[in-house]
Parts: structure tokens; C-alpha cells; sequence
């Protein structure tokens, strides 16, 4: 480092000349709001488009209602719960990827009810444990009753039920 | 201790100006932020400073502007022979404001060439390289070679023809280096062939090697800018210094909004553009270099080709190292270009050889691309990326 002290050029600069007495804006203070008032118009003309780019996928709607065959209905019986996996081309960003899922069935008075696996508390898979009915996340310790109601641990409410239906020999469910 | 500006609180204690001076007191404090910000808006500016001093802060503006688009771009774009050009596709027809934000990236690249170079010319012809500021003017030519690095690049990313072919030139050209140069343009494309490495190898020295070779570039030379000041025109005029602020600042304003005006019409009016899919066994398709690169296309073009190597090495090299050097080529004390003799004739006749070259390669119009269906950009649906054996 050289002298601390200031220039003699910077000295000149900083006696800034006394603003003229009577105006009521000073001419600095002006300027200075004008340069303000650029630098920012500028920047929101480049930011504002960016941040709306970024943001697309927000814009976007989740999931799709299509119905989606996942086993046939004789291969689930009357008071079992099982997992089943299915495929399905998902809308991936730039572009369409084939995903594997899996759904939880239960077969309970005649009727198929579909649960997500995904636990309401913060998205882990849940386990289903038959030999006492229960679903149980291995993350926290979430623990849901065969119906996919909650029973205790942190989740805040039961499992997400899809829509279920049998038809034409299959089971469908929809992915909402 | 220099006195903490703003510690001499007068007014009645609450009110709105003396909780601001408080608030100013403690950043002053700890930071050093209000005398620091007050210190560059003094900065002196010698008499007859004026408009050709605002290139530099229009070039750090455009370098932030491809900063922040480009991060945003980043966000969308994948790197690989897959998915490059479908996710660029992707960008331009799919997302909001696509086309928009690269055509602002796209462009932008284009004006920080000009203007940057428009910088250093300003910066020779006033001399403003002698001493005490050599090593301003050296981390500037690093700077606009990170920059012509950072447009080689990028130029390959959207994967197209284009893209392919002319870095597929641009990395042959390093081949023609005598004994080394295969094994160094293996080493630049990651492969004998240009492919999946060249793309990562390019990305990768695009958003992580050059931003960071630019922002500490970018620092020595603001640093180096306000340790030496700014110079002033070549005869010292008579009369005071003037602050930075407010009138300096203001003229960089108003160039800043005139450039990033026509910047963003730009990008509104013209969409960049995106061509068909790389194709490497496509032979129909003539690569063509950006503009800034015409010059040296057609240098090579008047190469016969046993003095390959003069245009593709030592020329360009030439040129590097003499600019690198200029404040110790150029040994005349006076910063006028009258006076500086042979430096300032070398200087015309380049920048005249640049400009006809250019003019030559632009106006040289390769043949129409054949209206195939291969090259129109399309943005297919695609199933599972095909597995690379």
C-alpha cells in the first residue's frame, strides 16, 4: 500500500461544491435519483423476464387425470392389501420419461380403494406390514391403519386415497 | 481511526433521520460499506473524461446480464448429445419467455464482443495503457480472452449444425500446431471425435471455469481502475477534477439504457436461431464461424497450405503476445497518437486487415442450407434416451 492520505486530486474532488442556496431540489440529489431510477428499469427490464423463465414450472399442472391399468381384478383378493408397480410416461421438463411407480390396493367389502405410498409427513415411501395391518414409514415412524387412516406419528393426516375402479377385468387408478 | 461519517447525531433522538443515521452508523461500522460506496462516488474524474469512459461499466452491465440469463438457461439446458438440442428446443418453443432469455444470451454475447472491443480501442488510442497502468491493460486482454473463450464455447451448446461443425473446424484448427497439436486437440474435445465429452468438457469450462477467471479478472481490474484512476485525455486539460457522482455516473447511465434497449429489442425481434440436430455424417452443411471469428475464417482461407500454421498459430499468438506486451513495445513517453509513431501505424493496419477480413467473411454468403426436414427445429416428444452402448 501507498499513503493513506488522499490526492491532492481526491482532496479537489471530495470539497464538493456548496449546492446553490434557494433550490429546492438539489441538482446532485437529482441526478442521482435519475440514475437511480435507470439502473433500476434496466434491471427489472432484464430480471423480470428471467424470473418468469425460471418460474415456468410452476405454471405447469400436476400430475394428469388419466386413467392407468395397473393389474386385473382377479389378482387381488377380498381383505388384501398389496403393492403394485406400474409404468407410465410422465412430462419430464424438455422431455416425456417412462417412470415407475407403485400403488398400494386394498380389496375391502367387494370395492378396490388405491393409496399413495408417498406419507403426508415429508414424502417417503411407507411399508405395509400384514402381519399387523398397518403401514408404517420408515422415515419418522408415521403409522397408518389398512384404510389408509392415520393412527399416530408426525404425518398429518391418512394416506392420499387415489381414484380406483375396476373395469373391462382391470384395476385403473388415476395419478391426481 | 478516520471519524465514522454520520456519528455526530444532532437531531432529536427517534426521529426518522437520526434512526437512518443510526442504521448508517452501525453498517459504517462493521462493514465500512458508506465510506467505501462514498470514496468511489468522489472517484476524480480528470477534465474532458466523458462519454468513451463508459464502455468499461457497460461491459461489466452485459457481462451481468449474460450472467444472470445465463444461470437461468443453465437451469433448463442439458449437456449431452441426448438431450442438448431437445432441451435448447425445449427452451425456445416450451418455456416462458424462452426464446426471449436466449435471444438475450445470444445477443448479449455479440454486444460484449463489440463493446469490449470498442473499450480496448478507446483505451489505446488514448494511450491510457503507459505507465502507471500496464497491468490494467494486460488483465484486459485476459479478460477479452476469457471472453472470445467464453463465445467458443457456448457456440457449440445448442447442438446443432452449426454448433458441431464449427467447433469441429475450431478444434481441428489446434491440430495443425506442429507435433503437439493432435494430442492437444484431443485433450480440448475429449475424444478423437467431437461428441458427448466435447459437450460436458465445453460446459463445463463455460459455466464453471470462465465465470470464475472473470470474476477475478474483473476484480484486479476494477481494483487496478481505482488505485491508478482513470487517465484523462491525452493532453491534461486545465481545470478541477470532477466526481464520479452524479455526472459520470449519469453518462454510464444513459449508455447502459440506450445499449440495453437495443439489446432487448433485439431479442424481442429476432429469435435465435436453432438448426437441425447435429448430424456427423452430414455432408450438405457448410460451418461457418460467428462473426467475430469471420476475420480469422478468412485468414485462413488465404492460407496456401503449407503456411497453415502461420494463420492458424502464429498470427493469432502473434497478435496475443503483442498486445499482451503493448506497454512495453510502445516506448514513447508521450499518450499521443501522433507522437507514438509506428505502434499507432501497426495498430491502423491491423484493425484495418480485421475489418476488411471481417467485412469479406460476412458478405461472403455460404450456400442456402437444403430445406430438408432435418433442418427444421423439432421439438419431438422423446421416448427413453436410446442407451449408449
Amino acid at each position: 500500500m501507498t499513503s493513506l492520505e488522499p490526492t491532492q486530486m481526491e482532496q479537489s474532488c471530495m470539497r464538493h461544491e456548496p449546492e446553490p442556496p434557494g433550490e429546492k431540489v438539489p441538482r446532485r440529489k437529482l441526478l442521482g435519483w435519475l440514475v437511480g431510477v435507470i439502473n433500476l428499469g434496466v434491471f427489472a427490464a432484464i430480471f423480470t423476464p428471467t424470473l418468469r423463465f425460471i418460474a415456468d414450472p410452476m405454471r405447469r399442472k400436476k400430475g394428469s387425470d388419466a386413467w392407468i391399468p395397473v393389474i386385473g381384478d382377479g389378482e387381488i383378493a377380498e381383505g388384501e392389501t398389496r403393492s403394485v408397480d406400474y409404468r407410465v410416461n410422465v412430462d419430464d421438463g424438455y422431455m416425456v420419461s417412462p417412470l415407475r411407480y407403485s400403488v398400494f390396493l386394498h380389496r375391502s367389502g367387494g370395492e378396490v380403494f388405491a393409496f399413495s405410498p408417498t406419507c403426508p409427513h415429508l414424502g417417503c415411501n411407507v411399508k405395509f406390514h400384514s402381519q399387523n395391518d398397518r403401514y408404517i414409514c420408515p422415515c419418522h415412524g408415521g403409522v397408518f391403519s389398512a384404510d389408509g387412516g392415520r393412527i399416530s406419528g408426525p404425518p398429518p393426516h391418512g394416506l392420499t386415497k387415489l381414484p380406483a375402479k375396476v373395469e373391462n377385468g382391470q384395476i385403473w387408478i388415476q395419478r391426481v | 481511526m478516520r471519524d465514522q461519517p454520520g456519528s455526530s447525531v444532532t437531531e432529536t433522538k427517534g426521529s426518522p433521520r437520526s434512526r437512518k443515521l443510526v442504521v448508517m452508523d452501525w453498517i459504517e461500522s462493521r462493514t465500512g460499506f458508506v465510506s467505501f460506496s462514498r470514496k468511489n462516488l468522489d472517484e476524480p474524474m480528470p477534465p474532458g473524461v466523458g462519454w468513451w469512459q463508459t464502455l468499461g461499466n457497460l461491459l461489466m452491465t452485459l457481462l451481468i446480464f449474460q450472467f444472470v440469463t445465463g444461470v437461468a438457461l443453465a437451469m433448463f439446458y442439458a449437456p449431452t448429445p441426448d438431450h442438448a438440442h431437445q432441451s435448447v428446443a425445449y427452451i425456445m418453443d416450451g418455456v416462458t419467455m424462452g426464446a426471449f432469455i436466449r435471444g438475450l444470451h445470444h445477443w448479449g454475447s455479440s454486444f460484449i464482443v463489440l463493446v469490449a472491443t470498442l473499450h480496448m480501442l478507446r483505451t489505446f488510442f488514448w494511450g491510457s495503457y503507459k505507465k502507471p497502468r500496464e497491468m490494467t491493460w494486460v488483465i484486459g486482454v485476459l479478460i477479452f480472452q476469457v471472453i472470445l473463450g467464453f463465445s467458443f464455447t457456448g457456440y457449440l451448446l445448442p447442438w446443432d449444425q452449426k454448433a458441431y461443425w464449427a467447433s469441429v473446424v475450431g478444434t481441428r484448427i489446434i491440430a495443425t500446431i506442429p507435433y503437439v497439436g493432435e494430442h492437444l486437440m484431443v485433450l480440448v474435445r475429449g475424444g478423437k471425435e467431437v461428441g458427448a465429452l466435447t459437450l460436458t468438457r465445453f460446459y463445463g469450462v463455460h459455466v464453471m471455469l470462465l465465470p470464475a477467471a472473470l470474476i477475478v479478472l474483473t476484480g484486479i481490474h476494477l481494483y487496478l481502475v481505482r488505485k491508478h484512476h482513470i487517465s484523462g485525455p491525452v493532453t491534461p486539460r486545465k481545470g478541477r477534477p470532477a466526481p464520479f457522482f452524479p455526472v459520470q455516473l449519469l453518462r454510464d447511465a444513459v449508455v447502459v439504457l440506450v445499449a440495453s434497449g437495443l439489446l432487448l429489442m433485439l431479442a424481442v425481434a429476432f429469435r435465435p436461431e436453432l438448426g437441425g440436430v447435429a448430424d456427423p455424417s452430414g455432408v450438405t452443411f457448410t460451418p461457418r464461424p460467428e462473426w467475430y471469428f469471420l476475420g480469422l475464417y478468412e485468414f485462413l482461407k488465404l492460407m496456401p497450405p503449407s503456411l497453415e500454421v502461420v494463420g492458424t498459430l502464429i498470427v493469432p499468438s502473434m497478435v496475443t503476445i503483442g498486445m499482451l506486451l503493448l506497454p512495453w513495445l510502445d516506448r514513447v513517453e508521450s499518450r499521443h497518437p501522433a507522437k507514438r509513431g509506428w505502434i499507432i501505424d501497426l495498430a491502423l493496419f491491423m484493425i484495418l486487415g480485421i475489418g476488411v477480413l471481417t467485412l469479406k467473411g460476412v458478405l461472403s454468403e455460404p450456400p442456402p442450407p437444403p430445406k430438408a426436414p432435418e433442418a427444421e427445429a423439432v421439438l419431438a416428444p422423446a421416448p427413453t434416451p436410446p442407451s449408449r452402448p
